[in-house]
């Protein structure tokens, strides 16, 4: 058979003994190791530091620009709106008009402000707000399993701008604290959680009360 | 015909260099302490395995259900594709123990330590230069073929420097890919379907997460496990081997029809924009084209493997041992094997035709593991070919 390197036909058949795997010539060694080894190794950990660490630092240094205005209204899945406070920060999620172009809107907005993240989740719930943040504090308590942010109070009600009412309670994690508030309309569940430092200021917490009351949907208008 | 001495001494050779070039046959040691590659190797996977792990059991309690039925789901899955994968390499065959080798690269080093984090920076950062809507449409078509074809084809930097005996072919290159794909969409596809139980806020599991494990499963035929393939057998073609001169050009080409195809997958719901039709018209169009290209691959690549089969078979024919139709069935592709297979006429012949088939390249694989010497177990495999051939029962 000819060598495909050279087109020729190898005169010489190859040596029957051939040294193991882990055998290294003896030209071919750097403090014992397998110096042709060194070349590809050092390429794939150059790949992985630039994948799993310098992309991630450049990405935590890059701020995120998309601040809200005034009248700017968030919508995700299933026509579910909020109005989230001027000035804060969008950091996922997208604007009512301002769909993707296979029209469907993501399930899951955050917006950010003087330290605090507000996130809200929508997706299909069967039962009422209260199941919804029994459930949520279920789900919660078996990821965390005691620690992290959890439910710290009981059950109140909390009622949106459109007239619908919701289960809320205080949320608590290391220096951290915050709100649950939970809603359920039609069938589509939603879940707004605001977490920030434990020393929050009352303009936070009003800014992000005023965002639960502002949660809303079409088929649930009550007057 | 008999063939002259000579002439059986020059094929001896030539199989003796079709297995030197090829590595057919070469066993495969994982443990080699003075191979860099091989600690490589074992941080990165073993890494990639704790944080899995880590994830799963931390998520295990709140998803258990869902979790348990992806594990199941997938695992039948792998499975299925592990045999079919195994059973399309059936000329110079790579040894088992490598492919379990590149599985695992594909399922923890390549996802975990490389391609989640890069993923979710590349996007955030979409997000943040060019708004959220954009990068919802364009984000992860933009990412994931760059960050997940290259974290999945550096693996086969780090197995040829751990087998550089062994793999040798572009055809070793689309095998070993065709396996690190395969661990990398079982793992993304237990990674997806632990999302989609958390949808729902952690209710209804099955229901969220069981239209994610159907989906991936479908897509799966011509997603990860074929861009792989492709993408590694371009790089053997761009590195050059010892039994595959280097051919930068195909390499190039081979490198980004994969991204090409992958970055059109990812953004399909963004060119059918709302139109579920469309949708489903454009997923069957690239499932198709992805699958017509990776046969295309397949052909380019194996012919090498077919000549090396040739030439480890040729001193039998020569020998009587096999006929020269056998010859022609076994460094064929199916088309030949199955014309070989009804050239009897009654079908006992054509079932003999079929288990001879299959003896011999029994017997090709003892000569490729003898590196062509006269063993027991070669001899053994000669007589079994004999045997079948003369309808005779197997005494064992």
């Amino acid at each position: 058979m000819p060598d495909p390197e050279t087109n020729k036909s190898s005169p010489v058949p190859p040596p029957w003994f051939e040294p193991d795997s882990g055998w290294v010539p003896a030209d071919k060694r750097l403090f014992g190791v397998d110096r042709r080894t060194i070349a590809p190794t050092l390429v794939v950990f150059t790949l992985v530091i630039v994948m799993s660490v310098v992309l991630p630092v450049v990405n935590a240094k890059v701020p995120y620009a998309d601040t809200v205005k005034a009248g700017d209204v968030v919508e995700l899945q299933g026509d579910v709106t909020f109005v989230p406070e001027a000035g804060w920060g969008i950091t996922s999620g997208v604007r009512k008009g301002n769909a993707p172009l296979s029209g469907e809107y993501p399930a899951t907005a955050t917006v950010e402000g003087e330290a605090v993240k507000f996130t809200v989740h929508t997706a299909p719930f069967d039962g009422d707000s209260n199941k919804l943040l029994d459930q949520i504090e279920k789900t919660s308590d078996a990821l965390n399993h005691g620690r992290g942010i959890r439910v710290a109070s009981a059950h109140a009600t909390i009622v949106t701008d459109q007239g619908n009412q919701g289960a809320t309670a205080q949320v608590t994690g290391p220096q951290s604290g915050g709100l649950i508030a939970a809603f359920v309309f039609e069938g589509r569940g939603v879940e707004a959680v605001a977490v920030g430092p434990s020393d929050t200021g009352p303009e936070s917490t009003a800014a992000v009360l005023q965002m639960i009351r502002s949660i809303s949907h079409p088929g649930e208008t009550k007057q | 015909m008999t063939t002259p001495p000579t002439a059986i001494a020059d094929l001896d050779r030539a199989r003796n260099i079709a297995l030197d070039l090829s590595g057919w046959g070469r066993r495969f040691t994982f443990y080699q302490p003075r191979n860099f590659a091989f600690w490589g190797y074992l941080a990165l996977v073993g890494t990639g395995m704790f944080v899995f792990a880590s994830r799963l059991t931390r998520q295990y309690d709140a998803y258990s259900q869902a979790i348990a039925l992806a594990v199941t789901s997938f695992a039948l899955y792998a499975a299925l594709f592990w045999w079919f994968t195994q059973h399309i390499d059936h000329y110079a065959k790579l040894p088992a123990k490598l492919m379990v080798v590149a599985f695992l690269w594909g399922g923890f080093a390549a996802t975990w330590m490389m391609a989640a984090s890069a993923n979710d920076a590349i996007l955030a950062l979409y997000a943040k230069s060019l708004g959220q809507s954009w990068a919802l449409n364009w984000g992860a078509g933009l990412s994931a073929p760059f960050t997940e074809e290259m974290a999945k084809g550096s693996g086969l930097l780090l197995l040829i420097a751990l087998a550089p005996r062994q793999v040798r072919t572009a055809f070793d290159g689309l095998i070993l890919g065709a396996f690190i794909g395969l661990g990398f969409q079982i793992i993304e596809d237990i990674a997806y379907a632990m999302t989609s139980a958390s949808s729902q806020f952690g209710a209804n599991q099955i229901g969220a997460s069981i239209g994610t494990i159907f989906l991936r499963m479908i897509s799966g035929v011509a997603a990860h496990i074929v861009y792989s393939a492709i993408f590694c057998a371009g790089l053997i073609y761009l590195l050059g081997r010892p039994a595959e001169p280097r051919r930068v050009g195909r390499g190039l080409l081979l490198v980004a029809i994969p991204m090409l195809l992958h970055g059109t997958w990812d953004s399909l719901a963004a060119i059918a924009g709302p139109s579920t039709l469309t949708l489903l018209g454009l997923l069957i169009a690239v499932i198709a084209i992805a699958l017509a290209i990776v046969v295309r691959v397949y052909e380019l690549t194996v012919r090498r493997e077919r000549d090396f089969v040739r030439g480890v078979m040729a001193p039998e024919e020569a020998r009587n041992v096999i006929t020269a139709a056998e010859l022609h069935a076994m460094a064929g592709n199916r088309k030949a094997r199955k014309a070989y297979r009804k050239a009897s006429r009654s079908r006992r012949e054509r079932k003999r035709n079929r288990y001879v088939l299959n003896a011999a390249y029994d017997l090709a694989d003892e000569l490729a593991a003898a590196r062509g010497a006269d063993t027991d177990r070669v001899r053994f495999a000669r007589a079994e070919v004999a045997r079948i051939r003369a309808g005779l029962p197997s005494p064992w």
